[in-house]
């Protein structure tokens, strides 16, 4: 029997007639109309499969029964401050962003102040999102469903020759009392020529429920545009979490995405970047951890289309008992993207004999004249380096923690702001020291 | 004091100590030399717990305290240190937060409250200038990219900075120039005193000119079989092992 590659989610259909009418932009026609679309486009595709290649580590089937309705839950102030506390990177002082249950939540969030940034909400100005939907090029089927179904974001832009002061701060959060409901944002950076924008992006949420948080992300970088997207993924660990970001990158504009992925139950992050100029650099650096139950699936992938361009992917991974990870990066260079410089690795240590780490590096390379490296290795810890630690003083708790740090510390090293820098490791060690919401 | 009584070790299946006595006082040193194979560095790492390294018979006391009992960290809150023959290289680590993360664990085993930041950096400062290290290599992950004497000299601010009073060095003078030497005997030397004891392992005579042991023993196959003053070095550096009447292959 051949199982299918795509399967149908009937429920979500329904469920989305259901809400339809409760959901942002109802009034614009324009809105409701694309929301529309993209639910009919989802529902001719279905949900990609595990026969899917791109989808072998992460097994959606369980969608096709379970609901997943939008969160309409009044959450407690005091569990929003303490998980936005939990969230926040201390000693910085930009501007806050901050999302409950999907929506934004205005007492924690501030307005950003700066000449030349404009930042809109979806709940208020549909305009903006209709329009930077547009430049949208995502067709997944989740993609689509989220276009259905999102119920808040943000549209950041970035005039040109502007530098955002400070980096800005976005934290998604859900709360108790979001057990099977789901939270879809969506995300739109435009970043003028010569642009410069830091964004820390936050998401966390409480521990023992099963909720699924969902996102969507456009960054465009014009000519000479410079942007950082660092991401803390410390969600609760019943969680579902996907995000899918486009980025496209212009002439000597350069993207960098920088994320610790210690949360969830299920993650799947794929970071979809695509070279529109000549000597642009994409930078995707990352470390991902998991045990008992979590699976942490990262896929991304580089269109070198231009030549002189340069991508850098730095992945490590780190999996205890009962995790599971997954990295794909495939990278595609075009036959006239001549000069390319395309480097990826991908290392991942088993703490346990009962952890999996999947590592899955593919280049596709048609131009003759490029130089692309990948490296991909999976171990254990060295036994030699432990003893040396513990012939010095150090318990195993302590002496493996040493070592597990100094394997991920490469993917944080290079981050220039003490604050930040100090925020993904201890992030880091208090997962090693098997913290909830680290 | 330690004490070492019909020592067997396994190691792989292979029983490579064969019933090794040794007791050491608090205060002496002693010297422990050996053809290569004669189990040497078993003997350095069946004291310190190493994995693999199967204890099937007698006994290991330190202070009166079953050190057979103890993990590897355990051992050295108790006061053992190892300098190891090939010392490790850790990528990723800084010798100062290794070396903080050291003391610190030891000094909670000991039920001593953490040391503090300045202090800490003004001890490891002090005791890599008196063993003529550059500071810059402080900040360094430990031993990677380390000449072996560099590495021999860690090993000796490491021991400085953790101030066991047990140390057991294999073969801290292996491959080192004559400076290099005398920089490892000066870390021993200002260890040595009436409380703490020390054994080196050693290949050489040479290492005895400069740390002036209290006993000398010839460990070969998996036992010592002669024991004497630091005139049984000169004599042994004279006529050889074969002179001694020692063969060196196990029996
Ligand atoms: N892991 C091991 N498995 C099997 N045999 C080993 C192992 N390690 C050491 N040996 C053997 O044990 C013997 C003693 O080794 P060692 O203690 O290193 O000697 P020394 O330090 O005196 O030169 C040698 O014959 C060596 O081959
Ligand atoms: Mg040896």
């Amino acid at each position: 029997m051949t199982q299918k590659r795509y399967f149908d989610t009937p429920q979500i259909a329904a469920g989305f007639e259901a809400v339809r009418q409760s959901l942002p932009g109802v009034e614009s026609d324009g809105f409701d109309g694309l929301r529309g679309d993209a639910m009919s486009k989802y529902l001719d595709s279905g949900l990609p499969g595990p026969k899917v290649e791109e989808w072998k580590y992460t097994n959606l089937n369980f969608l096709a029964n379970e609901n997943f309705d939008i969160a309409t839950v009044s959450p407690q102030e005091t569990e929003i401050k303490e998980l936005f506390e939990k969230a926040r990177v201390k000693g910085l002082s930009g501007p806050l962003l901050v999302f409950v249950n999907g929506h934004y939540y205005k007492p924690l969030s501030t307005s950003v102040d700066q000449k030349g940034i404009k930042l809109s909400l979806l709940s208020d100005n549909i305009q903006s999102f209709r329009d930077g939907m547009a430049v949208s090029d995502g067709d997944s089927s989740l993609n689509n469903l989220n276009r259905a179904l999102v119920t808040d974001g943000y549209h950041l832009e970035i005039a040109p020759n502007v530098e955002m002061k400070q980096p800005m701060q976005v934290i998604h959060m859900a709360t108790s009392g979001t057990d099977m409901t789901a939270m879809r944002h969506r995300v739109q950076i435009m970043a003028g020529t010569g642009a410069k924008a830091e964004i820390i992006e936050s998401y966390i949420g409480a521990d023992q429920e099963r909720y699924w948080t969902h996102g969507v992300t456009d960054v465009m970088l014009e000519q000479g545009a410079d942007v950082t997207i660092y991401q803390f993924q410390t969600q609760g660990r019943q969680a579902i979490h996907m995000t899918e970001l486009h980025s496209h990158v212009a002439d000597k504009a350069r993207f960098s995405h920088i994320s610790l992925q210690l949360g969830a139950e299920i993650n799947r992050t794929e970071l979809i970047n695509s070279f529109t100029g000549e000597n642009a650099d994409i930078e995707l650096r990352g470390a991902y951890l998991g045990r008992n139950k979590q699976s942490q699936d990262i896929f991304t992938r580089i269109n070198h289309d231009q030549p002189n361009c340069q991508s850098n992917q730095l992945y490590r991974g780190v999996l205890d008992a009962g995790g599971k990870s997954a990295f794909q990066g495939k990278v595609i260079v075009a036959r006239d993207a001549q000069k390319t410089n395309a480097d990826q690795s991908n290392k991942n240590l088993l703490l346990s004999r009962k952890a999996e780490a999947n590592a899955k590096p593919e280049l596709l390379i048609y131009a003759d004249d490029v130089k692309c490296s990948h490296g991909t290795t999976v171990g254990e810890l060295d036994p030699d380096q432990l003893f040396y630690l513990r012939s010095r003083g150090m318990d195993e708790v302590t002496a493996k923690g040493l070592l597990v740090e100094a394997f991920v510390a490469e993917v944080f090293d290079g981050i220039a702001d003490e604050n930040l820098r100090t925020a993904f490791k201890e992030k880091t060690a208090r997962w090693l020291a098997h913290e909830v919401t680290p | 004091m330690l004490e070492i009584k019909n020592l067997h070790v396994t190691v792989g299946g292979k029983e490579i100590l064969k019933g090794l006595n040794l007791t050491i006082n608090d205060g002496e040193v002693h010297a422990i030399m050996g053809p290569n194979g004669a189990g040497k560095s078993t003997l350095s790492y069946a004291l310190c717990g190493k994995d693999g390294y199967e204890v099937t018979q007698g006994s290991i006391t330190y202070n009166g305290k079953n050190l057979m009992d103890m993990d590897p960290n355990e051992r050295a809150g108790e006061g053992l240190f190892l300098g190891f023959q090939y010392p490790v290289e850790i990528p990723g680590v800084s010798n100062m937060n290794f070396l903080r993360s050291a003391l610190n664990s030891q000094r909670r085993y000991r039920g001593e409250d953490e040391i503090a930041a300045v202090d800490f950096l003004k001890l490891i400062r002090a005791k890599a200038a008196e063993l003529d290290m550059d500071p810059e290599m402080l900040k360094r992950p430990v031993n990677v990219g380390f000449s072996g004497g560099e590495k021999k000299r860690n090993e000796m601010v490491q021991m400085a900075v953790l101030d066991p009073s047990l140390a057991v060095l294999d073969e801290t003078d292996s491959g080192l120039d004559i400076d290099a030497l005398k920089i490892v005997a000066t870390g021993i030397n200002r260890l040595r005193s009436p409380d703490k004891s020390i054994l080196m392992i050693t290949h050489y005579q040479r290492l005895l000119d400069y740390v002036v042991p209290d006993y000398v023993h010839i460990l070969a196959a998996g036992q010592i079989v002669k024991t004497g003053g630091k005139e049984l070095a000169l004599e042994l550096e004279e006529k050889g092992y074969m002179g001694l009447g020692i063969t060196e292959s196990a029996a």
